[in-house]
């Protein structure tokens, strides 16, 4: 493996000494003692994939479904692209809505790209570029994805940084592919998505390790901290910092402070979106608050005596927010100063003293280090007055300012979920405050209403000043991310998940942008890990499925095992640990099945398109990042599914089930073309509603390579759903019915008289392959 | 001719938009072109009223005059089966719009192609962004919005409509097409 690397860091502390000002140029890295062979793609560039892409993409046609019918990303424009027409560049509506999607996708990878750079070069300089990285015990097959994709195994921070260079040159050619007069072709924008998805989950993998590697997290821990969250789980009694974002490290500063002065007993810190995992595996005594929707209502409570912003998904408004409370704001990160004034330079005691006094709202620093004291003494100072301040109206305020309502429905048209706000509203005239709790519960915090309202009422204010006692109760234990899937457990489930017997793993991941509230999430997890599926979870979906209690008063984290195994519910982490669900996926190639990893992409993703019966779930998906996420999984050939709200993506990847010739594969051991069933028979879709992701999920999670007994458990649960959430028994079973013994025993009659009814015809199971070259006989 | 304006804030199109449908006979030229329709029913219908009854018995009762074949989305077809109405097939409706963009399909009854379109019960954004792919790609269908709200990619959309007035103009159209007797 030989790679030119550049190495650059202000101050580095080596086993030679410090270095300040350090910059090393390093022409080759060889990794001598790897012996595995290097496959046909390592650091694969835009179009060495694009045979892999193809194959997917007429399997899995997009979609599209315009957001609008013009173009206006240049002074050419605006150009009417409806009909037949086309752009003045030449492009048409559907390459415009492919090269959208692409724009999607590389906003999302570069978010997460940044994130791990950023750790990279703080890391390297806190710790070194020596530092090894560590995924933890069991993981011997560390950084699969890493592997997969560069041939390289990044061991210290400076192979990180090597492999963040090569992401980095990726995405600067995906994002120039969508400048006016560059590519032309939809199924090129979407072969370009794939790559993008790639080094999207890529950089994440880095993220996560280089951090677990060096800050305290659990490594691929199945008994990883249980943690406390929830609205009501803040000590009041004490003085709270709230943490909002993504990247821990300005986070991580805090708890150490805090630890370090030992003022454990007078302030906690709570996270919101996915610093909240991160902050808790880093030091468990912080607290979830909740996913990325509850900042609205957590800010407006006035608890928070500082919020500490880094970086993705935080408010754009966090600060006029904050000012209305009171709140000082810190802002952490570049990708988002928040217009605060710039004190990294500035002292310590002259920073905390400005902000305490009122002087400015917050301030912007960029050095960590500092964060971590100012935060944590401006919250001690400023607590004492703010917790004698009373932030929402009292119902009878609310009472009497309803009565100006103009019953505009503006409130109702601007609601993303069509919440009648307006109906609550009017209750509220009489002092009926159910309405307003009922809206509160499949509310999305976003304020729209608000915005839209002639009157500028705080109408989500009002939801949650009438629900203070729902908040209050909101108290959950839930399970901290434990980060990658150990090998010994790929070991022990590899082979009942390849032959289907473990039906599937089900990964619920991304955004709280959720048509009906958070509790779907957890009933959809809840319902395959009864079903001995294993479920995994990752980000704010990871929160919301732990944020329901059954009868003994337990959470699915306190009910259920953190091992990877049938029935289990599996926290992974933050959005970058979900590249720990693909490495398991990947890993499973390599250690169920001995197939090489390095370099080796379009071999390993067909391997687990026809036999890894994966799905992600991502309920609520609504940021680019949660696009790329999708991206990086559709190029591995896992199905996605998102809820309602994700069609507004405006492009599904749909398979055809009607059309044979879609779902022919070779059969490695012969070469022969054999018909396998529509299975999975979509990459990306977008479901209506509960009932329909859940029969879907289940249906997704047929692979060609299922043995009998697997293919038997698979469609027993298939239909099962589909009588319970459809009310009637499926009509395409007898489609999945290779050979009888496929039928699952209790079902065989019914089954038997579909199968007479279209003409069944036994079928042989292949070793299903896309790829000609991995035919035994090369295809020959 | 005055166009509505979309029901969900923000919800805009482009240059070409529905024409608002304020009375059945509006309807006259396309229906009498249509010469297969199919009612796509999503999975508010069992939520939304009509008459005594809720937008089921509207699509069942629709269909029976009609001859119009139904797909049921999102679990709508829970609710068909339960009132003893037979001919409903199931399909999530990614998927009907991705099928129908292939002029060639025959549809989830074995009955098309389809000409025609007639949509409602689907949240508003999944029907907005479904008939924009139909509007889009799939230009040999005519797709009329049944639902209340106004849907700029259909060729006929309700404009928003008072809850008096949508139910006189259900109750209208399925006059139109030849029942409620
Ligand atoms: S990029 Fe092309 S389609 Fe878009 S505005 Fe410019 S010329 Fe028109
Ligand atoms: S804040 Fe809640 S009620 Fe208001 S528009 Fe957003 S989701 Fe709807
Ligand atoms: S927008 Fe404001 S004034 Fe209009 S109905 Fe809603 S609450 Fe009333």
């Amino acid at each position: 493996m030989k790679k030119k690397a550049y190495i650059k860091a202000d101050e580095a502390e080596t086993s030679f000494g410090l270095f300040k000002g350090l910059e090393v140029r390093i022409g080759q890295i060889v990794d001598d003692e790897w012996d595995e062979p290097m496959g046909p793609t390592p650091m694969p560039g835009p179009t060495t994939l694009r045979s892999w892409d193809y194959k997917l993409l007429t399997k899995y046609q997009p979609s599209y479904m315009p957001y609008c019918q013009v173009c206006c990303l240049c002074t050419f424009g605006k150009c009417d692209l409806s009909g037949d027409k086309r752009g003045a560049c030449g492009l048409d509506m559907k390459g415009q809505q492919a090269r959208i999607v692409l724009i999607a996708a590389n906003m999302g990878c570069s978010a997460h790209l940044a994130h791990a750079r950023h750790l990279v070069e703080h890391l390297i300089e806190e710790y070194g570029p020596r530092t090894k990285l560590i995924q933890g015990p069991g993981t011997e097959i560390h950084a699969p994805v890493s592997r997969l994709v560069t041939g390289m195994r990044p061991r210290t921070l400076e192979d990180a940084s090597i492999i963040l260079d090569y992401c980095e040159s990726q995405l600067t050619h995906t994002m120039s592919a969508t400048h006016t007069g560059q590519e032309g072709s939809w199924m090129d924008f979407e072969s370009k998505v794939f790559h993008t998805g790639m080094i999207d989950q890529l950089s994440m993998e880095i993220a996560d390790l280089v951090q677990v590697s060096t800050l305290g997290m659990p490594q691929a821990d199945p008994d990883a901290p249980l943690v406390e969250s929830g609205f009501g789980m803040m000590d009041t009694n004490k003085a709270i910092i709230l943490t909002i974002g993504h990247n821990v490290v300005p986070a991580s500063f805090i708890t150490d402070y805090i630890t370090e002065n030992k003022l454990n007993d007078q302030v906690e810190v709570g996270g919101i979106c996915c610093t909240a995992w991160d902050i808790t595996r880093h030091d468990p005594k912080a607290k979830v608050i909740g996913p990325i929707s509850w900042q609205l209502r957590f800010i407006r409570s006035g608890k928070a005596d500082v919020i500490v912003v880094d970086a993705q998904c935080i408010r754009t408004d966090v600060v006029t927010e904050a000012k209305k409370v009171g709140s000082p704001v810190i802002s952490t990160s570049d990708k988002a100063v928040m217009g605060l004034p710039d004190r990294t330079d500035d002292s310590i005691d002259s920073i905390v003293e400005e902000i305490v006094s009122g002087k400015i709202p917050g301030a912007y620093i960029s050095d960590p280090h500092k964060v971590g004291e100012v935060a944590t003494r401006v919250a001690l100072a400023v607590k004492p007055v703010r917790r004698k301040k009373r932030y929402f109206p009292s119902a009878k305020k609310i009472q009497q300012l309803a009565q100006d309502c103009q019953k505009c429905m503006e409130c109702v048209r601007a609601c993303p979920n069509s919440l009648n706000v307006q109906e609550a509203v009017l209750a509220a005239q009489s002092g009926n405050m159910q309405p307003l709790r009922d809206v509160f519960k499949n509310c999305i915090g976003c304020a729209r209403c608000e915005a839209a309202c002639p009157n500028d009422f705080e109408l989500h204010t009002w939801m949650v000043a009438v629900s203070q006692k729902i908040c209050e109760n909101e108290k959950f234990i839930v399970r901290t991310g434990r980060g990658a899937i150990q090998d010994t457990e790929i070991r022990r489930v590899g082979q009942p998940i390849v032959f289907g017997e473990i039906p599937g793993i089900i990964a619920h991941v991304g955004c709280a942008n959720y048509p009906g509230g958070g509790q779907d999430v957890h009933d959809m997890a809840e319902e395959f890990a009864k079903r001995r599926f294993i479920v995994v979870t990752s980000g704010c979906a990871a929160m919301s499925a732990g944020f329901i209690k059954d009868e003994n008063g337990q959470t699915i984290y306190e009910r259920r095992s953190g091992e990877f195994d049938a029935g289990c519910v599996v926290n992974v982490g933050s959005c970058v640990a979900n590249s720990h669900i693909a490495g398991a996926a990947i890993k499973i190639a390599a250690i169920f099945a001995k197939r090489n990893l390095r370099g080796n992409y379009a071999e390993i993703a067909d391997y687990i398109h026809n036999r890894v019966g994966a799905v992600g779930i991502s309920w609520g998906a609504m940021s680019q990042k949660a696009a790329s996420i999708a991206a990086g999984f559709w190029r591995l050939g896992v199905p996605v599914i998102v809820g309602p709200h994700g069609s507004k993506y405006r492009r599904m990847l749909l398979g055809r089930a009607d059309r044979d010739q879609d779902w022919m594969v070779y059969d490695a051991r012969t070469g022969e073309r054999v018909y396998t069933a529509p299975g999975p028979e979509h990459l990306f879709y977008a479901a209506e509603t509960v009932a329909e992701a859940n029969v879907l999920t289940a249906k997704l999670c047929i692979r060609p390579n299922d043995t009998s007994k697997g293919r038997a458990i698979k469609l027993s649960h298939y239909v099962d759903l589909h009588e319970k959430y459809m009310g009637y028994f499926p009509e395409d079973v007898w489609k999945y019915v290779r050979r009888e013994s496929d039928i699952p025993i209790t079902l065989k009659d019914k089954i038997l008289a579909q199968m007479k009814e279209n003409k069944w015809k036994e079928r042989p199971i292949p070793d299903p392959t896309l790829l000609k070259e991995q035919v035994f006989t090369g295809g020959e | 001719m005055m166009r509505a304006t979309p029901w969900q804030t923000g919800e805009i199109c482009g240059p070409v938009s529905a024409k608002s449908l304020n009375k059945p006979e509006q309807l006259k030229r396309v229906w009498s072109k249509a010469k297969k329709p199919l009612m796509i029913v999503g999975s508010k219908a069992s939520t939304i009223k009509f008459g005594k009854g809720d937008m089921i018995d509207f699509s069942i009762e629709f269909s029976k005059i009609t001859k119009t074949p139904i797909v049921a989305t999102g679990g709508a077809v829970k609710h068909f089966i339960e009132r003893g109405f037979e001919g409903a097939k199931s399909m999530g409706v990614m998927e009907i719009v991705g099928y129908l963009q292939d002029p060639k399909w025959k549809g989830p009854h074995g009955q098309g192609p389809h000409d025609m379109i007639l949509t409602h019960s689907l949240p508003y954004y999944m029907e907005w962004t479904m008939l924009s792919g139909i509007m889009n790609f799939a230009r040999h269908i005519v797709p009329i919005s049944l639902s209340r709200y106004y849907q700029p990619h259909a060729t006929w959309s309700m404009p928003n409509l008072k809850e008096k007035n949508y139910q006189e103009l259900l109750k209208g159209i399925l006059v139109f097409v030849g029942g409620g007797k």
